[in-house]
């Protein structure tokens, strides 16, 4: 582990995406994900939360040593990262006014309230785009801003059953098997911030602002881990998707080995290279292996198991995975969590960063999703903490709105910050 | 959101270098291919990708589907050219062009640096070695066109001990560790079957990076180099668990179908031949209108036991039985639009058939019809996000291998007719595989 790397750090106003400043009024997982990825690119994010509770997510698990508190979520504290916070009553007449203010001079606002909120706070697209016809906003939601399931309700769990691989994922005899977390609301998170990403080029060229609808359903069906290709042969043809048997397929499942489970892929088409890895290469030679064809019989499958079962079960997780980089076959080990922080090439590749924060004191985060080699030989950043609720209220107020001491006050006063 | 608008698209003008193979990669070129972006993806007819365009050039035609039920070629049937009608391809394809050239040899490697001179970057997601082999590196690419900005995705990075492992998405999601968390919970790891999800993470990652990158060289005048670890990036998506372990210790465990914010959450049987519906249950409104309403149960409704969320929780498998007795009576579509119609999450879980039947995804246009040589009229899934003033709408369907080499040779690059012939002699110009023995 090490904390930060001993490279050459950009300044945070050198980034691709410095000097674009986003309005972020986005809660809980998919939202919050996707704006941290525009803070990671040097975007000035301002995160709007309700006063005295904030973002949803601060009420999230898992908490510093399993106790609730504003300060304490790891889901708020990774998904925050390198953002500002400011408190706003949005529902008071002096706050929505405060929205409008930070629009003006804003060039993205996100959101991630269910599709009827922003118009029912005076703060539709057409009302913003009044104020800064060239803001760019980016609404995301469950299942899109329009359509008969507009207003339906959605978790993880309901948006990868609908849009997602799900019916295909799991074993044929049991229950269709979803991620752990957060997965599905993050990668919708993923997509918004790179369709904002995308279409801040053309508003920056035009000087015209757009409305981007993107809804968690949508980015499923389209997503191309199996769904869009299974689609595409559904298309040609085929029928529905099937979960597949555990090593079903030659040479592809996962095995338990001496220390654990080691997972491959091969095939009728990529076996021989298992064949060699595994002791079966002379058999390339005869009839019964020689062709895919010929591999596709059923008898093949159970002969290979008769092999590959034993040899998985003498060999570690280390060792499988040396052979098969010899031999060019395609898997990896199922890795725990203490294997990840002890893992050499992650250590070597400094993938977890020390960040130090009020409750929490220095702890590792899981680092940046990409690493940028400036012609200058520059890296990023050391990433900012996520910030505590309200703490950039009055440095807000006063930098970005002129606002001086009394108004501040004031505000404060009516509860509207 | 129908969009009105009749606007440039946001990638129109921006021309990109695309060496991606099977999945993640072409995901990333994907997004940016139905938003403007120009893709000219740069294949080979000396070497044949595997997974890419096939799982080899010339299949049998008797040979199995390799299951999921999907079909791999339309009506099941090959063809003369397979690669050209491969789903996994097509289905990513639309809006992009194909040309070929050899990479491995020094001529090819000359169109390739004249067509870099004329574009905006390169995205590619191979093993480094495989790119260092045709000397398609940072430093290269930067020294023939300095503005140019570059996408590399390998799976583990660009350096580090992993750097040359090959693997698909499935593999990524078991070393970063997804599968010490998704799981069936009385079950070891060998029964959780797969998720390919890197890949799709993969893409959204890449289409970020590389239009972040545009913006940086349109202030700054400078290319930008961007490393995206398909590994590490799906590692970022189990942040909040390693949060866990790095505050509390943690090592989480097979998760099933729950989760710790909503109970009873699950997977169950409907009426007929693998029809599911997920039910979660996000709050004690919520389960009143589940046990009492729909369940007709007041029993259920009215048992303290299950008033609060840690009560369900502690429950939860005699809940599972509870729901599962009733939904094995419901049809999967109209349980769902009853949950709903009482404002509970739940969907069903969708196979193909559904997707397509789906009245909200085609109120919305979702489905796009595309007609392709050699493949056929088919529909294809649109855009992923719509926009107000921008229109959305596909410009073509996959490209066969090698189909804008015309294009590119002579338009882009102004070969005369004998020197394009002169490539196609020499094997770099070409619509069917020239392979060489033992490749």
């Amino acid at each position: 582990m090490t904390s930060q790397q001993g490279t050459n750090r950009r300044d945070a106003g050198t980034l691709p995406l410095s000097g674009v400043r986003v309005i972020d009024l986005t809660w809980h997982a998919a939202g919050p994900f996707g704006t941290r990825r525009l803070a990671d690119y040097g975007a000035d994010v301002i995160k709007i939360e309700r006063p005295e509770t904030g973002d949803p997510a601060r009420d999230m698990p898992p908490f510093y040593k399993d106790e609730p508190g504003l300060e304490r979520s790891g889901l708020f504290l990774y998904t925050n990262l390198g953002k500002r916070s400011m408190t706003l009553n949005l529902k008071s007449e002096r706050g929505r006014q405060i929205v409008l203010d930070l629009v003006k001079d804003a060039d993205v606002l996100v959101e991630s309230f269910s599709p009827r909120v922003m118009p029912s706070l005076g703060l539709d697209y057409e009302t913003l785009s009044g104020v800064n016809p060239r803001l760019l906003m980016t609404s995301i939601s469950n299942y899109g801003q329009t359509g008969p399931y507009r207003d339906w309700k959605a978790t993880d769990i309901t948006s990868y059953a609908m849009g997602g691989a799900m019916i295909n994922t799991g074993h044929p005899e049991r229950e269709p098997l979803h991620f752990g977390g957060h997965v599905a609301a993050f990668q919708v998170g993923a997509m918004a911030a790179a369709a904002t990403s995308m279409h801040l080029l053309g508003v920056e060229a035009s000087g015209e602002g757009d409305h981007l609808d993107v809804g968690a359903l949508p980015v499923w069906m389209g997503a191309i881990d199996r769904r869009q290709s299974y689609l595409m042969g559904y298309q040609y043809g085929g029928g529905n998707s099937t979960r597949p048997y555990p090593a079903g397929a030659l040479g592809s499942g996962t095995w338990i080995c001496q220390d654990g489970y080691f997972m491959t892929t091969a095939g009728p088409a990529m076996f021989p290279r298992m064949m060699q890895m595994v002791g079966m290469g002379d058999l390339l030679e005869t009839p019964e292996w020689s062709t895919p064809l010929a591999r596709s019989a059923p008898e093949r499958l159970d002969e290979s198991l008769a092999v590959i079962v034993p040899w998985m079960l003498e060999r570690t997780k280390k060792e499988i995975r040396a052979e098969c980089q010899k031999y060019g076959v395609l898997g990896g080990p199922i890795n725990s969590f203490d294997d990840l922080y002890n893992d050499e090439h992650l250590q070597h590749r400094e993938f977890f960063q020390e960040i130090d924060h009020p409750t929490t004191g220095p702890i590792p985060y899981p680092g940046y999703h990409v690493k940028m080699h400036f012609v200058d030989g520059g890296e990023l950043p050391a990433r900012k903490r996520a910030p505590l609720l309200g703490e950039h209220t009055d440095e807000i107020l006063r930098d970005v709105l002129g606002c001086d001491d009394a108004e501040i006050a004031s505000l404060r006063a009516e509860g509207v910050v | 959101m129908v969009s009105t608008g009749s606007r440039r698209l946001p990638l129109e003008g921006v021309r990109i270098l695309d060496i991606t193979v099977v999945w993640a990669g072409p995901y990333g070129t994907q997004v940016l291919a139905d938003w403007g972006a120009e893709i000219i993806r740069i294949e080979s007819i000396k070497h044949f990708p595997p997974t890419t365009r096939g799982m080899m050039p010339y299949p049998d035609r008797n040979m199995p589907s390799l299951g999921g039920g999907s079909a791999q070629f339309p009506d099941h049937e090959p063809g003369k050219r397979p690669w050209n009608r491969w789903a996994s391809f097509n289905a990513h394809a639309r809006n992009k062009r194909s040309m070929t050239v050899d990479l491995r040899r020094p001529e090819g490697q000359e169109v390739f640096d004249r067509l870099l001179r004329i574009s905006d970057g390169v995205m590619e997601n191979n093993v480094p070695i495989s790119m260092e082999r045709v000397n398609v590196t940072w430093e290269r690419v930067h020294e023939v066109n300095p503005r140019a900005i570059m996408i590399r995705q390998p799976a583990f990075g660009i350096d580090g001990p992993y750097k040359n492992y090959r693997t698909f998405g499935s593999h990524m999601a078991a070393v970063v560790g997804h599968y010490s968390f998704m799981g069936y919970r009385d079950e070891d790891p060998s029964m959780t079957g797969n998720t390919l999800t890197a890949d799709a993470a993969g893409g959204a990652a890449g289409a970020l990076a590389f239009s972040a990158g545009l913006r940086h060289r349109e202030k700054t005048g400078e290319g930008l180099f961007i490393e995206l670890s398909t590994a590490e990036n799906f590692m970022t998506y189990l942040g909040d668990q390693f949060m866990d372990y790095s505050m509390n210790g943690r090592q989480p465990g097979h998760q099933g179908n729950r989760d710790p914010q909503y109970a009873p959450q699950g997977v169950y049987p409907c009426l007929g031949d693998d029809r599911w519906i997920a039910i979660s249950v996000q709050s004690d409104e919520a389960w009143q209108a589940l046990a009492g309403t729909v369940m007709q149960r007041p029993d259920l409704a009215s048992d303290s036991r299950f008033a609060t969320l840690a009560g369900r929780q502690e429950h939860h498998d005699e809940l599972d039985v509870e729901l599962l007795t009733w939904t094995v009576t419901q049809d999967a579509i109209e349980a769902m639009n009853l949950l709903q119609a009482n404002n509970i999450a739940a969907g069903t879980v969708m196979a193909e058939s559904d997707a397509y039947a789906d009245p909200h995804m085609q109120a919305r246009g979702f489905w796009e019809e595309l007609t392709a040589e050699e493949v056929g009229t088919h529909l294809y899934t649109s855009t992923l996000w719509t926009a107000k003033n921008t229109p959305r709408r596909h410009r073509w369907g996959p490209p066969r291998m090698g189909e804008d080499n015309e294009y590119v040779y002579k338009e882009l690059l102004g070969f005369s007719d004998a020197e394009y012939k002169e490539y196609e002699a020499a094997g770099h110009i070409g619509m069917d595989y020239d392979l060489d023995p033992g490749d």
